[in-house]
């Protein structure tokens, strides 16, 4: 797994970001988008009066499908290949990059048009093919623009949404050599023009899944922009990246998961398209690529296998106030927010993403949207515990002194005593010292030093009970 | 790791067994039952139009309502010169070469094998049949047998889908047991797209805009 672009160092989050937790206008882009996003999916669902009825069906039939994950993908892989598809697997990341730069390569591929796939952006696709001198190019709107401006996407739905209109216009006039423009209409027309000519030239189209239906053989993927119908269907070959936790049992349930997903992915009824795709469709070539990844790690821990239920519909970052506040970029990882924090330290390990479960005040709002009812708040407890029972940065010789010290302090009155002095003497120390030290800085910087506390309860009481003898 | 140089074990043949043994714990269990998405409320044809009309131009998408085939060619003919559409590429359906009958030939190009996508984008407007329409979301869901049917969908910067009435289906569940048997024949290849209003986008700050990459407008004709 390449770590490269990993940031998660003891402290929460990117330094670089840690401005967005105090200073006021430090994210508002992400506050004021990932706000609407929640009004306008939460009126959506506040519309249907079953709507929890619908959550309880979903989270049975995911959990159904991870509980019997090795049966549904032999039978997805049966059926898909006896519609012309040619299925492979992928253990990790680079075993899937090599599989499909072996693909472009078998195909003479120079260019490559991009639907969106969070599993390319674990895998670090671009970075692959980019070593290979194959051009790929993002074409899901946000998507293409935080490609352009070489930035990592924020959100797992609308990965552009740090952005301004101003700020796009500005990449545009940088990047594409277009005049400055700050109107939307305008802006989208730019950017349709430049990816029509991709589209048309590309000899390889690539895309995710929402859902793979086991019984048919067929890939549910939903959109709204057309990208995805163009990019699987001008060029010759397709090629979709799977993980192995997509996969649901039977085409009977996919009316539910299609109302589900436009509703709190994106406010709708259903998005402008939805593509169920039989297999290969004839003169081209699809190729379907499984990717584990560590997925199957999760499996292993019976109290994570629900996070594996997710269907990635974006709308725990939405509503959480640490995702609007600090912003997509702070998690360190592709996937940010809530459901950042229960997979991230799964797919690349406890000893790196530890601090991720912690950064969060457990407010439950996430587990509330959910709509497979994912008990994400059980699930950051629960690998909190993990993080320091588990060799991990919350873990480390410094933590464990400093609760050590802690535990002394609170064990006897006198102890007690010394160390509430050791405070106060502290408190009144620190004034003199108006730096912010090192990764303390994070915590000092945001907040006001207390008042030196007055004398201490038991003390009053000492003196009250002399006077009174 | 395992040992590339000695691979004993397929990728596939590891990830299987590793989701065995870390399921072995699980009991067997029966499949959920399929849900009541949204109830069967028998729907008479007018409640569907009138509630099909309303969800599809809630999405943006044009309703052209027509009284006869002979109705829609009319139709047809007129949102072509107001439009000031030139041509129009067209799926291979009977229902398509009904409506376009009284078109110079011309103006119309059959979607065919090794279509060129340069040329196909050049149309000034992609026709489809659907097979079966959605009432309570506006929806078409089209049946694209071929790349160049499939590209008659997304490629030209307007959409016309053509259906009759009788197509009409109160929700997806409603339409679902036809669908999901047409996508369980073992012959089924190609896509159905299920098609709700035009192209769209809400990636800059969440503004709506239209047509993005796929067509700008969507009309359906529906024919009584």
């Amino acid at each position: 797994m390449s770590t490269e672009n990993l940031h998660l160092e003891g402290a929460p989050f990117l330094p670089q970001q840690i401005r967005g937790l105090y200073e006021p206008d430090g994210s508002q882009a992400t506050w004021d988008a990932a706000e609407l996003s929640t009004k306008q999916n939460r009126s959506v669902t506040d519309a249907i009066p079953h709507w929890q009825e619908w959550r309880r069906a979903a989270e049975a039939v995911k959990e159904y499908a991870v509980a019997n994950l090795d049966k549904l993908l032999v039978e997805f892989e049966r059926n898909i290949t006896a519609r012309g598809a040619e299925v492979l697997w992928a253990e990790t990341a680079e075993e899937a990059n090599r599989m499909v730069i072996d693909i472009a390569r078998r195909h003479n591929v120079r260019r490559v048009v991009k639907g969106k796939s969070m599993v390319t952006e674990e895998m670090e696709l671009n970075r692959s093919f980019e070593a290979a001198g194959i051009r790929s190019i993002e074409t899901d709107l946000g998507e293409y623009l935080v490609q352009l401006a070489k930035q990592r996407p924020t959100h797992i739905v609308t990965p552009a949404l740090h952005l301004s209109a101003a700020d796009v216009g500005r990449l545009f006039e940088e990047k594409l050599g277009e005049p400055f423009s700050e109107e939307h209409e305008h802006l989208t027309q730019i950017a349709r023009e430049h990816l029509r000519e991709e589209f048309l030239s590309a000899e390889m189209g690539m895309s995710g899944c929402n859902f793979a239906i086991a019984d048919t053989g067929t890939l549910a993927i939903v959109e709204n922009e057309g990208n995805v119908g163009l990019s699987t269907s001008t060029p010759p070959i397709h090629v979709a990246t799977i993980g192995i936790e997509k996969v649901l049992p039977s085409i009977d349930y996919l009316p539910l998961f299609l109302q589900l997903l436009a509703r709190v992915g994106t406010g709708q009824k259903l998005t402008s398209y939805t593509h169920l795709i039989h297999g290969n469709t004839p003169g081209k070539k699809l190729y379907v690529i499984l990717l584990d990844n560590g997925r199957t790690k999760v499996l292993r821990d019976p109290a994570a296998r629900k996070s594996l239920t997710c269907i990635r519909c974006g709308m725990c970052l939405n509503v959480c106030p640490v995702y609007r506040r600090a912003g997509g970029w702070a998690y360190g990882w592709v996937y940010p927010g809530p459901i950042g924090s229960i997979i991230t330290p799964h797919l690349i390990g406890l000893d790196k993403a530890a601090v991720l479960p912690f950064a969060s005040s457990l407010c439950g709002a996430c587990s509330e949207v959910c709509p497979v009812r994912i008990d994400i708040p059980h699930q950051l407890v629960h690998l909190r515990k993990r993080a320091v029972d588990e060799p991990s940065p919350m873990n480390s010789v410094i933590d464990r002194i400093t609760w050590k010290l802690w535990a002394w302090a609170m064990s006897g009155p006198r102890r007690y005593k010394l160390a509430m002095a050791a405070v106060r003497l502290g408190v009144r120390m620190a004034k003199y010292l108006p730096w912010h030290p090192g990764k303390l800085g994070a915590w000092t910087r945001g907040r006001e030093l207390p008042e030196v506390p007055g004398p201490a309860f038991r003390s009053r009481m000492g003196r009250n009970n002399d006077q009174s003898k | 790791m395992r040992n590339e140089s000695s691979v004993t074990m397929s990728s596939r043949d590891a990830i299987l067994q590793r989701i065995r043994t870390e399921l072995s714990d699980v009991t067997a269990a029966e499949p959920p039952p399929v849900s009541e998405v949204w109830p069967a409320t028998g729907a008479t044809s007018d409640a569907m139009i009138e509630r099909f009309i309303s969800e599809l131009e809630a999405v943006q998408g044009e309703i052209v309502r027509c009284r006869s085939m002979d109705d829609a060619r009319q139709k047809l003919a007129d949102l072509m010169k107001e439009s000031e559409w030139q041509s129009l590429g067209a799926a291979e359906r009977p229902i398509c070469h009904e409506l376009t009958a009284d078109l110079p030939a011309e103006q119309v190009a059959w979607a065919k094998e090794g279509w060129d996508p340069n040329e196909m984008a050049r149309l000034s407007a992609g026709l489809v049949a659907a097979e079966w329409l959605l009432a309570d979301t506006g929806s078409s869901v089209v049946v694209n047998e071929t790349a160049e049917e499939r590209l008659l969908c997304y490629l030209p910067p307007a959409s016309v889908v053509v259906a009759r009435v009788e197509q009409l289906r109160e929700h997806m569940p409603a339409a679902w047991s036809e669908v999901a048997r047409a996508t369980a024949e073992a012959d089924r290849r190609g896509e159905f797209v299920l098609i709700t209003g035009p192209s769209r986008t809400a990636d800059i700050e969440k503004i709506l805009i239209l047509g993005v990459h796929g067509p700008k407008r969507l009309v359906v004709l529906l024919i009584d």
